[in-house]
């Protein structure tokens, strides 16, 4: 019997869904019972995700075959650039559940229970076909996110979840009013706005004040982590527990990206006129200026997180020169490193909690010499150091070098400071690997370690690491598994950018002499 | 004489009553009936069997529930009844169920509270389906005399209900306090309509107190600057009982002193009444004035969703902290009301701007409901004083009760994937097609800054202490407090599915 993939969909979202359903409602199950269940839940959409992006890729696939319109509430289906996310997400998730798994905690089934939710949410948000759909999962996997940081998280939990609370909430309700204005204008019924329609009547019909763009661009953006709405992140991330971390700097954050280019660059013009300019300035600000406060910090974690949100300036600007010349290189960049950024970050937080654990410490001061005791950590540590900062060979170096040559036409000053987070990069993130695994290891350290000697990596932990940099491995030397995939997608995007901004020119007379300029370059 | 007799006939039997009026009303029949009962079991049964009281009332308004539900023309008519004191404009369905589950879940709130304190059961479930009674019939008035019966019916009840702890001082004062706002509001609501009678009766207007002949009028250009000031006061009345701008500032007071059961039945069916009955007034009698009353009105739900809000921010006391965002969630039912007097039609989703009201009341029912039962099952020492620092280690003394009260505020709050998202959303899906963009965002602001004081609550209930070594007392709940919580939970989250399959 054939299975269609639009059921395959269902079951990969709604999995972790039920799971964490019965686990939440079950909560005097055994240990040993629960765990195998918890892991059923996370492992099942592992599965499933790759082999819908492997037959989604198949020549012969037909994009209707994945949308299916049941009674589910919203309707589930696959585009290009999901598509990938989800095989990310999942691979993600089974990693945070591992990890999830393996640690010793207070109330474990609801701890559990409600990181399926979170990762039921954020693979919905990549499965669903509707846009208001697209927003609901979201938030369904937000909610769980601070209940789990609240209790379960580190120091700081309770100022970083309130303000993650805020920050997350304002830029929701901000592109909630842009989604709501976008199906408005769209003129299509609440049942039938699923994000392609929406998406097609805006680059043919009427278009929309700039106003709009600039709630999609900075509501998003917040979620995203954009410069200067970013503030909540690294606290946030730092706060939360090490498999939340994961699910929602390398997962679910990526959803404010999804919508931005989805709606934003498609037929918003997100990159033209003065809005245009901010998002081009903030964009290299999250590229320079988180840089610079990535160099300054002196806390793993903290590091790890701040790095998570420089990362994101990359990315920005593939989108934003995407939409200023049409083509598709740098989106097709931005996605990748959507992809890229995911695995490696989700590999450098479960990483850097396996530090933790041994040395008790996040504190850099307090660390050095481990790659004596802990081989194993060391090489997957400096391998997933190395996938962060874009060395070839990892899925990021794609996605850097394609932002970085997409960025050809713009002046040389510009493109010296985007090239300069290379160099930034690599600076704090070798100092830190310097700083943990290498040197002399400190006295607290070594006095720790004759109290309670540790040991390298289980087993777990080294299956789940080296899940997430092989998979980046994998796609770092085939990238065509994701270009594949994101190129049509990202080819009519850009096309619909470039069909907007002739619309733009007309009634905005004041606006002309920018448009004819921009394909110049 | 014989002529005066004749003439007296004549009119009799044109006002009298016909039998299928009496049918229209029969739900609402029902339940003052079954208001009446109370006090005669109360008279009959032995103290061993008294618990059949609240469980006669929960049965009977389930039943009526059930009822008013069946889609039967003998009480579902759209036509006038009474010789039009009666006639339905708002959807009837939605108007019943609102004040009955609200009813239904107020007494199932109150019965152990009320035990606990040594206050009597049957009058209080008297008092409060009477109330509904009235309040059901309020949703259906079209003429001003059974308006103004109806609302001090329902005031008279609810100044009861609030001030009904005699041994509480608290409870008292809330009484007073309500007992003269309200008495003050009443007094201006009937003179708004005494200035509204006399100024179109002196035009000429066969009945000046009926609505659609007081619409046919304005509509037709029929009034003077008395008929304007009579229609503010008529509509500040309406938004007395709705706690808007600026007509809110007993709600805190009353809301904190009222034992809690009562506070959830002023949040909701007193709420609830204030906004049919301005939905009514603006869209019925007053509908020609539209052009005045829509700009005042979305200045007013402006302010009334920033003043809740801000408001709630700087509060301690849950039932104040509640009783703010409550504030906050009129100037949401506000905004319902100003868009069916701008646009009127909705396109992109089934519900219009009336159904739309109904639907976030019965959202807001189930917040309001939840939250305050996870408040009752607490201890506490005096009912007025619930400080949040009181819910420390909730999670860990009680999952159950952390979890009510998580699912209460997160939809109380608009948080996906309870029912009051899917009612918030709809919300914003109309004020986004009536393009009354200052009210958008003074709604997203408002759901912005509402997250802190929700959060904030939750946020004492969840977080895991500092000092882990402390031993925490686990809080029992009774098998009832948990039906009604896991109940509630569902409704919160199948809701959101019905509103938009």
């Amino acid at each position: 019997m054939q299975i269609s993939p639009s059921v395959l969909l269902l079951i990969a979202v709604y999995t972790p869904i039920l799971t964490g359903l019965i686990l939440l409602t079950l909560r005097k199950l055994p240990q040993s019972f629960a765990s195998g269940f918890a892991l059923g839940g996370f492992a099942i959409p592992g599965v499933i995700a790759p082999w819908l992006l492997a037959k989604w890729l198949s020549p012969n696939t037909e994009i209707q075959q994945f949308i299916s319109e049941g009674p589910w509430g919203f309707g589930m289906g696959l585009n290009g650039l999901g598509a990938p996310l989800l095989a990310m997400t999942a691979f993600v998730g089974l990693a945070a559940g591992i990890k999830a798994l393996t640690q010793e905690v207070e109330a474990r089934n609801t701890y559990l229970g409600l990181i399926l939710f979170m990762f039921g949410g954020t693979l919905g948000v990549f499965a669903t076909t509707h846009l208001i759909g697209f927003y609901f999962f979201h938030e369904f996997a937000l909610v769980p996110t601070f209940i789990l940081t609240l209790f379960w998280g580190g120091e700081g939990r309770r100022s970083a979840a309130m303000q993650m609370a805020l920050y997350l909430t304002a830029g929701a309700m901000a592109s909630l009013a842009g989604l709501l204005i976008a199906l408005d204008a769209s003129g299509l019924s609440f049942n039938e706005a699923t994000l392609v329609r929406v998406v097609e009547a805006l680059a043919e019909g009427p278009h929309l004040p700039q106003a709009t763009a600039a709630l999609i661009l900075f509501g998003l953006g917040t979620l995203a982590s954009l410069f200067p709405f970013h503030s909540w992140a690294a606290p946030g991330y730092s706060a939360a527990p090490t498999p939340v971390s994961m699910l929602h700097a390398g997962a679910l954050k990526k959803f404010g990206l999804y919508g931005i280019i989805l709606l934003g660059a498609s037929s918003l013009h997100l990159s033209q006129g003065t809005l245009g300019n901010w998002f081009l300035g903030l964009a290299v600000a999250n590229v320079f200026v988180v840089g610079l406060i990535c160099l300054v910090q002196r806390d793993l974690k903290q590091l790890l997180s701040w790095s998570s949100v420089a990362h994101m300036g990359p990315i920005f600007l593939g989108i934003w020169v995407a939409g200023t010349n049409g083509k598709a290189a740098g989106l097709d960049a931005a996605a990748f490193l959507m992809v890229a950024h995911g695995l490696s970050c989700a590999a450098l937080f479960l990483l850097g909690n396996a530090v933790r654990t041994r040395a008790g410490t996040y504190r850099l001061d307090s660390l050095g010499g481990m790659a004596s005791r802990s081989p194993i950590l060391a090489a997957l540590f400096i391998a997933a150091t190395m996938a962060s900062i874009g060395l070839p060979g990892f899925g990021n170096f794609w996605g850097e070098i394609g932002v970085f040559l997409s960025l050809g036409g713009l002046p040389l000053w510009l493109q010296a400071i985007v090239a300069s987070t290379v160099v930034i990069s690599a600076v704090y993130s070798l100092r830190a690997v310097a700083a943990t695994f290498f040197g002399p290891a400190t006295e607290a350290l070594e006095e720790r370690y004759r109290v309670a000697p540790f040991g390298d990596l289980g087993l777990a932990e080294i299956g789940a690491a080296s899940f997430l940099l092989g998979a980046s491995l994998v796609i770092g030397f085939c990238p065509a598994i994701i270009t594949r995939s994101t190129n049509p997608v990202m080819t009519d995007i850009a096309a619909y950018s470039q069909r907007a901004e002739i619309k733009l020119s007309k009634p905005a007379p004041q606006r002309a002499p920018q448009s004819p300029a921009t394909p110049a370059r | 004489m014989t002529p005066l007799l004749a003439s007296l006939d004549v009119t009799f039997k044109a006002l009298a009553p016909r039998s299928g009026d009496w049918q229209a009303i029969l739900p609402e029949i029902c339940v003052a009936g079954l208001g009446l009962l109370c006090l005669l079991q109360a008279l009959i049964l032995p103290a061993t069997q008294r618990w059949l009281i609240p469980a006669t009332t929960r049965v009977g308004l389930a039943l009526i529930m059930v009822m008013s539900l069946v889609p039967v023309s003998y009480w579902n008519s759209s036509e006038p009844t009474f010789a039009g004191l009666l006639m339905p404009h708002l959807p009837l369905i939605g108007v019943r169920l609102v004040f009955l589950f609200s009813a239904l879940l107020t007494s199932l709130l109150a019965e152990s509270f009320l035990r606990e304190r040594q206050a009597s059961v049957p009058d209080y479930h008297h008092v409060l389906l009477i109330i509904t009674s009235a309040l059901m019939l309020l949703g259906q008035a079209n003429h001003f005399v059974t308006f103004f019966v109806c609302l001090e019916t329902a005031a008279v009840g609810l100044y009861i209900l609030v001030g009904y702890l005699r041994r509480s001082a608290a409870s008292l004062e809330a009484g007073v306090k309500y007992l003269v706002m309200g008495g003050l509001s009443s007094a201006l609501l009937l003179m708004g309509i005494v200035l509204v009678y006399g100024s179109l009766g002196s035009l000429g207007v066969k009945d000046p107190l009926n609505f659609v002949e007081i619409q046919v009028a304005i509509e037709a250009g029929k009034f003077t600057a008395l008929t304007l000031v009579g229609t503010a006061l008529i509509l500040g009345g309406a938004a007395f009982k709705l706690g808007a701008f600026p007509f809110h500032t007993w709600i805190p007071d009353v809301y904190q002193g009222a034992p809690t059961p009562t506070t959830a039945l002023l949040a909701t069916a007193s709420k609830a009444a204030g906004a049919f009955s301005l939905f009514l007034l603006v869209n019925v009698p007053f509908h020609g004035l539209a052009v005045r009353t829509a700009p005042l009105l979305a200045v007013l739900t402006v302010i009334t969703i920033l003043v809740g809000n801000l408001g709630a921010l700087a509060t301690t006391n849950i039932k104040r902290v509640l009783a703010l965002s409550g504030v906050s969630h009129a100037g949401f039912l506000l905004a319902i009301i100003t868009v069916s007097l701008v646009q009127p039609e909705a396109s992109a989703i089934k519900w219009s701007a009336a159904d739309t009201l109904w639907v976030y009341l019965l959202a807001y029912i189930v917040g309001t409901f939840l939250t305050t039962q996870a408040l009752l099952a607490m201890p506490t020492a005096e009912d007025h004083h619930r400080p949040i620092l009181a819910l420390r280690k909730l999670f860990r003394r009680s999952p159950i009760l952390a979890g009510a009260l998580g699912f209460g505020l997160s939809s109380l709050a608009g948080v996906p994937p309870t029912v009051g998202f899917a009612a918030k959303l709809l919300v914003l899906i109309l004020l986004v097609q009536a393009k009354l963009w200052w009210v958008l965002g003074a709604a997203l602001i408002g759901v912005t800054i509402s997250i802190h004081y929700y959060f904030s609550i939750l946020r004492e209930a969840v977080i895991r202490p500092s000092d882990d070594n402390e031993e925490v007392a686990v809080l029992p709940t009774s098998g009832l407090v948990r039906f009604i919580i896991g109940f509630l939970a569902a409704v919160t989250v199948l809701g959101s599915l019905l509103i938009f399959i």
